[in-house]
């Protein structure tokens, strides 16, 4: 009990010295256009969330992140067991994972606005992004199941259901949970981006947009504050859903 | 009775086997007896399958149920006692049967209290009666037993040999016994092959009814 209060007063009192690094460093630029303060950047997103509209734009922003990465997962798991367990489907899929790791994200959005509708986009490149670490984890974790586990199901005459149900999922698990967690942070920055370029309705990407056209930068500043917290919130969740699995395990 | 007939063995260039004959009677306790490295685990692997073999046959396990029990349990960490003890019966008995069995062999191992342990949550004797209640739950009609009392204590060594005593007693089966240690194979064996290696030979074969200290001599020697 003791230790959680300290150790939250020292979170607090870490955030408060950035904040204070933040409003020193506004006021040696003096302009706000380069570092608006904190002051008038907590303005802005107050005033952003007062604003109906604002919660629309976040949940919207929140459905592609969430969907682009869900079929990443989906994808991702399934073609990396089928992958770890037969050669064959993974020499034919690492080159093309290979590609899409290395593609710069700005050429797949642009060629994802000709292929999609404007909406959609986000959830393609969401998908596209997070999909080749879903994939590469799954394969590295089955890879890394133990050997003489394997054998034992041998000898045992385990069906081979049973040993990809029992054996390789569970081998690989914490591996596609990491996965998850850095690919969910990796899919909030790339749906922003996505967004910024696409412009669908309802969308933080295109208020980032706007911020920079009509040079609102405190705007621009809080909403970039949303999408760390957003970011924040997700990964919280999805480590607490883990959690609450292995203590239902 | 298991029959290794002529069986070669290589691995790349290292001859581990060549042209080597062993027998095991049925329902007895047969122990291979030799130092670490000497290939006795390698014979043990081919007659569980694991190891495929270059020339010469395996008799006598044709259709026949093997459990083993290895030197480190091999348990799935995942899963509770309980699960494990089923994960090897699942796909050979029904449902109720299996809490039966189950029930039994945690009982004979004196785990009962813990079924719901998970692995990491267990001493590493606990794991290894664990591992031992698996063998004996799972019908099989040859036991693999790779030094599996290495690393316990001598009070632990001592509570499972005499486990596994009575609970073979209950159900008879062939056993492979590996061991290095002179005290675990006349306590437990029936016959002892005395190993040398490469390429694996044996160098005695001795029958354990005669004087205890004879034995004795007769392995050390």
């Amino acid at each position: 009990m003791m230790n959680s209060i300290i150790r939250n007063k020292s979170k607090l009192l870490i955030v408060i010295f950035w904040i204070l690094m933040w409003e020193i460093l506004s006021l040696i630029i003096n302009r706000e256009i380069y570092l608006p303060s904190p002051h008038a950047t907590f303005s802005a997103l107050l005033a952003l969330l007062a604003e109906k509209e604002s919660y629309i734009t976040i949940f919207y922003s929140t459905y592609r992140t969430l969907t682009g990465f869900l079929i990443s997962c989906v994808f991702g798991i399934i073609l990396g067991y089928i992958c770890a367990i037969n050669k064959f489907f993974y020499n034919l899929l690492y080159p093309l994972v290979g590609v899409i790791r290395t593609i710069p994200v700005m050429s797949i959005i642009i060629i994802a606005i000709f292929w999609f509708r404007d909406s959609n986009v986000p959830i393609f490149v969401a998908f596209l992004m997070c999909f080749p670490i879903i994939w590469t984890n799954t394969v590295t974790g089955i890879d890394s199941t133990d050997v003489k586990l394997l054998q034992m199901c041998g000898i045992y005459k385990i069906s081979k259901v049973r040993v990809i149900k029992s054996v390789y999922f569970y081998s690989a698990l914490p591996y596609i949970k990491a996965a998850m967690i850095s690919a969910l942070g990796i899919g909030w920055k790339v749906t922003s981006a996505a967004e910024v370029l696409s412009l669908p309705k309802y969308s933080i990407g295109g208020f980032l947009y706007d911020s920079k056209v009509y040079l609102e930068i405190p705007s621009l500043f809080a909403w970039t504050i949303i999408i760390v917290l957003l970011s924040f919130i997700f990964e919280s969740l999805l480590k607490a859903l883990f959690n609450l699995g292995e203590n239902y395990d | 009775m298991i029959k290794l007939v002529n069986v070669s063995k290589k691995y790349n260039d290292l001859e581990v086997l060549e042209d080597f004959n062993i027998s095991f009677k049925k329902n007895k306790i047969t122990s291979l007896f030799g130092p670490s490295g000497v290939g006795k685990t390698t014979i043990a692997n081919i007659v569980a399958g694991i190891i495929p073999i270059d020339k010469g046959s395996v008799e006598g396990i044709n259709g026949s149920l093997i459990s083993y029990v290895f030197q480190e349990p091999r348990l799935l960490k995942w899963y509770n006692v309980y699960d494990n003890i089923d994960f090897v019966l699942k796909d050979l008995y029904p449902p109720t049967e299996r809490v039966k069995i189950i029930k039994r062999y945690l009982k004979m191992v004196g785990l009962s209290e813990y079924k719901n342990y998970k692995i990491n949550q267990l001493s590493g004797g606990m794991e290894q009666r664990v591992s031992l209640a698996r063998a004996f739950a799972y019908p099989s009609d040859i036991l693999i037993m790779d030094e599996p009392f290495k690393g316990l204590d001598f009070k632990l060594k001592k509570e499972m040999i005499s486990l596994f005593k009575s609970m073979w007693k209950n159900s008879n089966r062939t056993v492979i016994f590996i061991t290095h240690q002179v005290d675990e194979a006349i306590e437990l064996a029936d016959t002892i092959f005395k190993l040398k290696n490469r390429p694996i030979d044996i160098i005695n074969r001795i029958n354990t009814n005669s004087n205890r200290e004879e034995i004795k001599n007769l392995l050390l020697m």
